[in-house]
């Protein structure tokens, strides 16, 4: 009863608690929401069964949790290697450079995956959630298509960033 | 006879602290957040109040009980033990989310003290957020020992001093949702997410040597939401009252279900 009647955020103002709250408070409403997409109504206080019923989570999945947690990870480390050698040596392995290139790529789509997860939650947008997720499958894909380009036909990854560092010449 | 002439003194003394009578007074003011669920047609606001710090104790809920007895009967909080072992008076003071009972009143009288309930919570009123899904979430993880053998003696399970310290920095929480809503990543996905409070409980069962059920423990939180919202942001720490590492006990858990594949 004191879900319906009189619970409020601080923070979605009134917008998904009981109608006559939200016509009321209207000026701070729904700070987080995104405006364009449609979200769908939570329950009161966020309670779903009753007061005394345990919350229960999603379905166990381990590609889910520490299988892509652990991926992430080694990605992340394997990454410090990969940048810092050709850094300092200044020496040109095609293989690593694709492998570097590829894990960059990788660790934006799952750095990527992770914000669509925080802010776009099933929960609050259904199926855009799912829409999200597919729009950034699809500009990873093009993303890897121009690595591939870069890598096999141009100067890599390397080759590219020391081409911006590179100080142009001085027009006569 | 000397009781007798007591009695007749007594009422000539002022009743506060003997030591500041002869004190200037030092004015402080406090904006606290006042909303109730009996007039929702008004909105949220900060009431000011003023309070003679030299005749009032050294912590904010002393403020606030010295306020609520003497200027503002209405305005509503939490209180219990006043000593920080029951986690009732946990409140956003100054901008930090601890107990009232634990946080001294700043004695810069130039600046104001705002106090808010705990972030992005559902409020009940004034300073009392709705802790119902918190307690929901606690219920989830089963913070009970889970057998499947019984003791060899047939009384105890018996634990070696070293399994003991592992329970050290953990079961010292009192569940006061300091922690928890602190994080950005519970305030977007509280629903979902479990929050550092109750991970960290969750880390006390999953290290308890006289805990069977590990693998069970493990399973609940292997999925995108309830452990994965976890991006060690680490204000966790920061802010606990009690001084704990919510944070490192979430490192733990992720590192333990890692090594199990």
């Amino acid at each position: 009863m004191l879900a319906r009647v009189g619970l409020r955020s601080s923070r979605i103002v009134g917008s998904n608690i009981a109608a006559s709250t939200a016509a009321l408070h209207t000026s701070a409403s729904r700070k987080v929401d995104i405006p364009f997409l449609k979200h769908y109504p939570q329950p009161p206080g966020y309670i779903v069964g009753t007061v005394n019923d345990a919350y229960v989570g999603p379905k166990p999945s381990h590609s889910h949790g520490s299988l892509h947690w652990s991926a992430e990870k080694v990605i992340a480390i394997g990454m410090v290697p990969l940048a810092t050698i050709p850094f300092v040596t200044g020496s040109f392995a095609p293989v690593l450079d694709a492998t570097f290139a590829t894990f960059i790529l990788a660790h934006s789509w799952i750095g990527f995956q992770s914000c669509i997860i925080d802010y776009i939650p099933t929960r609050v947008y259904g199926k855009q959630h799912d829409y999200a997720m597919w729009l950034l499958t699809f500009g990873t894909g093009i993303a890897a298509y121009g690595i591939y380009q870069i890598e096999s036909n141009d100067v890599g990854i390397t080759g590219l960033l020391k081409k911006l560092w590179t100080k142009p010449e001085e027009k006569k | 006879m000397f009781a007798k002439r007591f009695v007749t003194v007594t009422p000539l003394l002022s009743r506060g602290l003997a030591s500041t009578t002869e004190k200037a007074p030092l004015i402080k003011t406090f904006n606290i957040y006042r909303w109730s669920p009996d007039t929702p047609e008004e909105k949220p606001r900060l009431q000011e109040y003023k309070i003679d710090l030299n005749d009032c104790g050294p912590m904010v809920l002393d403020a606030l009980l010295k306020i609520k007895n003497e200027q503002d009967a209405t305005l509503t909080f939490r209180r219990s033990c006043r000593e920080g072992i029951c986690g009732s008076c946990a409140m956003n003071i100054g901008g930090r989310n601890t107990l009232a009972c634990l946080c001294r009143i700043d004695r810069d009288t130039s600046k104001n003290t705002k106090i808010y309930p705990l972030p992005h919570m559902f409020v009940v009123r004034d300073l009392v957020p709705d802790l119902t899904h918190f307690y929901k979430q606690y219920k989830s993880i089963q913070p009970y020992l889970q057998r499947d053998t019984v003791p060899e003696d047939g009384k105890e399970n018996l634990q070696s001093i070293a399994d003991r310290k592992k329970l050290d920095g953990l079961y010292e929480c009192i569940l006061c949702a300091c922690c928890s809503t602190s994080c950005p990543s519970y305030w977007w996905n509280q629903q979902e997410y479990l929050g550092p409070a109750v991970l960290m409980q969750a880390y006390r069962w999953l290290i308890d040597s006289r805990d069977e059920a590990t693998h069970m423990r493990r399973e609940l939180l292997q999925n995108s939401m309830s452990l994965y919202r976890c991006h060690t942001i680490l204000n966790c720490t920061r802010t606990c009252p009690k001084g704990l590492n919510p944070g490192k006990a979430i490192a733990e858990i992720k590192k333990g279900l890692s090594l199990e594949g």
